[in-house]
Order: C-alpha cells, then sequence, then structure tokens
C-alpha cells in the first residue's frame, strides 16, 4: 500500500532547499547575536539575598548576582526547537496515516532526529545548570523526570524502527508510535506541574517577568534556533532521500 | 576588595566553567549531528560513485 | 420475514471477542498461571531487597511505588503473550476477515487483558499487605486504593494492547514492549503512586492530592484510550 516516490510527492531541492542554507547560516549568526547580546547586555539575575544591603554606584544591592542564570538563554529556545520538532513529527504521522505515502514517513522520522538532537541538546545544558545550582548530577524533580522521559519515548521510537522489517509496517507503527508519544508529552508536563513532589522544593530563581534586555537575547536566540532547526531538518531529510533514492536505484539494476 | 562586593559577586566564578561547559556541550551536539549527517552524504556520495563505475563497466 | 443472515452487531462482535479470550485462558490458564506466579516471585523479591532495611524504615511511604512496580511488571508480562496465541494460531487473519470495526478488536483485547490484569491484581494486593503491611498498618482510608488500582488497570490494559499489537511484529518483541511501555506509562504511574500513597499514609489533607492525582490518571486514560482507539484500524491490519 505504501506507494514509493511519484511526482506528486512535494519535490525537494524546490525553495525550500533553497532556503535551507540561509536558515541555517542566518539561525547561527542570530543565536550568536543572542550569545553576545546575552553576555554584554543583559544583566545578571538576582540570587540569595547578601547579609547586608549595600550602596554601589547609585543602586543598592541586596542579592547575590548569578551568572549561571545565563545557561537559559540557549537552553529554552532549544527546549522550544524540540517542541517543534515533535509538533511536526506528529503532524506528518497523521498525513502518512491518511494517505499512506511513505515521502512523509520519512520526513516524520526526520523531523524526530531533529527533535532528540534538540533534547539531548536542552538535557545538557539542563544539567550543567542542575549541577551547579542544586549541586547533584541528577534529582528526579518533575521537569527533569518529564524530559528524561521524552527522551527515553524518542529513544523508543527509533528502537521500534529498527526492530520492524517490513518498511510499511515500520512507518505504520513509527507514526502511531509518534501520534502516542505527542500525545503524551503535554500530559507528562502538567503530571508534574500538579502534583508536589515532596521530596525536591522547586527552586527556580528566574523569574517569569524578564525586562527588555533579557528578552531579547532570548528572542534572539528563540528564532536563531528555530532557523537552525529548519535548516538541519531540510539537509538531513535531503541525504536521507537521497540515499533512499540510490538504494532504490540499486535494488532496480540487481532484478 | 570590598567584601561586600565580593559576596554579590561569591557564585559567578564558580558558576563560569559551568556555564561555559554548557554552551560548549550545545555547540558539541550541533557539530555532532552535522558531522553525522556529513558522514551520510559521503557514504551515500562513495556508493554513488560506486554505482556509476559498476554500470560503466557492465555496458 | 426476518433475512436469514442478519449481521450481528458490533456489541456481538465484541461479546464474541471477550468470551472466546476469557474461554481460551480458563482452558489453558498459561496466563493467569505465570503472571500470577511472577507477581509472587516479585513479592519474594522484595523480600530480599528489604530485608537489610531495620524497623525504623517507613515501609508505608514506598508502599504504593514497591505495590505499583509489580503490578506494571506483571502486567508486561501478560501483555507480552496476549497475543502468542493468535499469532502462533494463524487466529488473528481469521478474525481480521470478519467484516467488523477493528476498533471493537481493540476493546475486546483490552477488556480480555484487563479481566485477567484484576485477577492478577486482586491476589497481589492482598499478599502484598500480608507480607509487607501486617505489623504497619495502612490509614483507614485505604480502601479508596481499589478505585486507584482499577483507573491505572483500565489505562495499563488499553495502552498495553495497543503497544503490544505493534511489538507483536517486531523484532525482540518482549524488550520491545517494555521500551515503549514504559515511558509512555510514566505519567500513569506517577499519578497511581501519588494517589495510593496518599491513601495507604492517610496524612493530613491526603483527599486534595489523591483528587487530583486521580483526576490526572483518568484523563490519561481517557485521552490514551480514545487516541489508541482511533489508530487501532492502522495498526492491526497493516
Amino acid at each position: 500500500m505504501a506507494k514509493g516516490n511519484t511526482a506528486a510527492d512535494p519535490r525537494v531541492g524546490g525553495r525550500l532547499d533553497a532556503l535551507a542554507p540561509w536558515a541555517l547560516v542566518v539561525g547561527a549568526l542570530l543565536a550568536t547575536a543572542g550569545f553576545v547580546v546575552n553576555f554584554t547586555v543583559a544583566p545578571l539575575v538576582n540570587g540569595a539575598a547578601v547579609s547586608e544591603p549595600a550602596l554601589i554606584g547609585d543602586v543598592l544591592v541586596g542579592n547575590k548576582l548569578l551568572l549561571s542564570q545565563k545557561i537559559f538563554y540557549w537552553h529554552m529556545p532549544v527546549a522550544i526547537a524540540s517542541f517543534a520538532a515533535l509538533v511536526f513529527t506528529a503532524y506528518y504521522s497523521v498525513r502518512f496515516l491518511m494517505t499512506k505515502r511513505s515521502c512523509y514517513d520519512v520526513r516524520a522520522k526526520t523531523a524526530t532526529e531533529i527533535a532528540l538532537v534538540f533534547v539531548i541538546c536542552t538535557m545538557v545544558t539542563g544539567e550543567m545548570w542542575t549541577r551547579f545550582e542544586w549541586g547533584v548530577w541528577w534529582t528526579w524533580e518533575p521537569r527533569l523526570t518529564t524530559y528524561f522521559i521524552l527522551m527515553l519515548m524518542i529513544f523508543g521510537y527509533f528502537i521500534l524502527r529498527n526492530a520492524v522489517e517490513d518498511a510499511e509496517r515500520r512507518a505504520v507503527y513509527a507514526s502511531v508510535f509518534g501520534i502516542l508519544v505527542f500525545v503524551d508529552v503535554p500530559i507528562c508536563f502538567l503530571i508534574t506541574r500538579l502534583i508536589p513532589s515532596s521530596v525536591h522544593p522547586v527552586i527556580f530563581r528566574t523569574d517569569s517577568g524578564l525586562s527588555p534586555e533579557m528578552m531579547a537575547p532570548l528572542m534572539l536566540s528563540l528564532v536563531g534556533f528555530a532557523l537552525v532547526a529548519f535548516g538541519l531538518y531540510r539537509l538531513r531529510l535531503r541525504v536521507q532521500l537521497m540515499e533512499d533514492s540510490l538504494s532504490r536505484i540499486q535494488d532496480k539494476l540487481e532484478d | 576588595m570590598d567584601p561586600i562586593l565580593a559576596e554579590i559577586y561569591s557564585t559567578v566564578l564558580d558558576a563560569a566553567p559551568f556555564v561555559i561547559a554548557a554552551y560548549a556541550l550545545l555547540f558539541l551536539v550541533l557539530c555532532g549531528y552535522v558531522a553525522y549527517i556529513m558522514t551520510k552524504l559521503k557514504r551515500t556520495e562513495k556508493k554513488l560513485a560506486a554505482l556509476e563505475e559498476h554500470l560503466d563497466e557492465s555496458k | 420475514m426476518r433475512p436469514a443472515m442478519e449481521r450481528p452487531s458490533a456489541w456481538a462482535h465484541y461479546k464474541a471477542l471477550v468470551r472466546k479470550d476469557v474461554a481460551q485462558e480458563l482452558h489453558t490458564k498459561d496466563m493467569l498461571t505465570s503472571m500470577g506466579l511472577y507477581a509472587l516471585l516479585v513479592l519474594v523479591v522484595y523480600g530480599a531487597a528489604l530485608a537489610q532495611a531495620g524497623s525504623e524504615l517507613d515501609i508505608l511511604q514506598m508502599a504504593g511505588g514497591l505495590l505499583w512496580a509489580v503490578v506494571l511488571f506483571t502486567s508486561l508480562l501478560g501483555l507480552n503473550r496476549s497475543f502468542a496465541h493468535e499469532k502462533e494460531q494463524g487466529c488473528l487473519e481469521g478474525i481480521l476477515l470478519v467484516p467488523m470495526d477493528r476498533s471493537v478488536i481493540f476493546l475486546a483485547k483490552a477488556t480480555a487483558n484487563l479481566v485477567f490484569l484484576s485477577a492478577v491484581i486482586a491476589v497481589t494486593v492482598p499478599l502484598f499487605f500480608f507480607f509487607f503491611l501486617s505489623s504497619a498498618g495502612a490509614a483507614p482510608s485505604w480502601p479508596l486504593m481499589i478505585a486507584v488500582l482499577a483507573v491505572g488497570a483500565v489505562g495499563i490494559a488499553g495502552v498495553g494492547t495497543m503497544l503490544s499489537t505493534i511489538t507483536m511484529n517486531a523484532r525482540g518483541k518482549d524488550v520491545m514492549l517494555a521500551v515503549l511501555f514504559i515511558p509512555l506509562m510514566f505519567p500513569l504511574l506517577w499519578s497511581c503512586v501519588s494517589a495510593t500513597t496518599a491513601v495507604m499514609c492517610g496524612a493530613e489533607g491526603y483527599m486534595d492530592t489523591f483528587v487530583t492525582s486521580m483526576a490526572l490518571a483518568g484523563g490519561y486514560d481517557v485521552v490514551m484510550i480514545l487516541v489508541s482507539w482511533v489508530l487501532y484500524d492502522f495498526v492491526v491490519s497493516s
């Protein structure tokens, strides 16, 4: 039932692919700009109170300043990018189940791969922050846990793909599992927010009200990483399609 | 240095390695992925070249 | 005059399929014995694991988690086997030839799995109380646990049926099921453990935790079973 490539398939090498390298370059530049602005313009956030508030210059300073919060300016954009990639996985999975055309399956797989890369990026940056602020490498803190579970589910997706021989079956199963993962993600996030864990108090020292100086690097990085994710996705997709068509030609020649 | 200033900035120096590590690791992961795509591409190109050669021979 | 061959309703299909599974199980007693024995053995392992913990360990705080670990692993064993008969004897192909809604197959299979799982839970939970809580004793609110077990079992049976259909045709299916099942089950497991611990300890304000956890577990059940129900057609007929 799964049809091979036909003329009606979305084209590769079209306008989107012409944009992809530019997206990569512009994205990288924006992320770098975000990085620079982050360390030059954005102020340090306040942490724990100092023993005695003091007047420095003309400002009364009563808190320690935290450098560790700087991690956040790239941590959140990559996390958002990973979610966006998962949205595309679900979208292409649904499209595949509706049309049974293998081109959508390839796209769903590629999007999940991008999601995995960005999830790992989020995990390592978050891990560094956790290690410094909480002093532990791992704690079963709600956000950490849900993200870890998400990573395991994406691993499961690829293990499943490797474990099914038949190409059409693999595509169907992977699509269904991709949709289930996507449904599970918001549930995972809800669950750990709503049920308080008594063991580990949640100490988030960054308050959500960000000043404009802090918003600027965040937004730059956000757009930057979205573009990087898109560029990588198109690049990976192109390579994958090339590999697929090559193996199809080889099969045809062997007949 | 002023003791109060020292207290205000007390965590900054300790945090620096972790901040640097976080950015470096993120960069490394992305570079690793690009390298992975590139190896895939190179392998495909090699296969393509081999196929072309094979076709030329069989003609 | 009624036509000689009336098309049976979906409900009739459903009943027939559930009856088939239950009758087969009653005949072979394959799944129930293996699941029951496995649950008992896990409890024995707990005995060894907790042997050195000493008397000052607050077993009540851990009891909910330990109990759900037995339930989860036992259900994993049962789900792995739930399609074994169908596959070995080519029964599934026969079922698929019948012109009926595929989601009926899902509901029937999930119901059968739920029945077996409930039977095993009904034996395991008293045994768990007997082995580990005979001295400590749970809080008077413990009967609420039955509701938690019911909601949890429904979720496990529903999602598990879906996933075991997927892994039936995969290589290394036993491990595969665990790899897919445990992360996907995580929200349910988390909220069920939270609700169970709340009613077992019966600390002040336990009702709030219980209600939130149960709402989340129930929401998970509804959403996941609906999605599985819709998607089952694709999985089973591919």
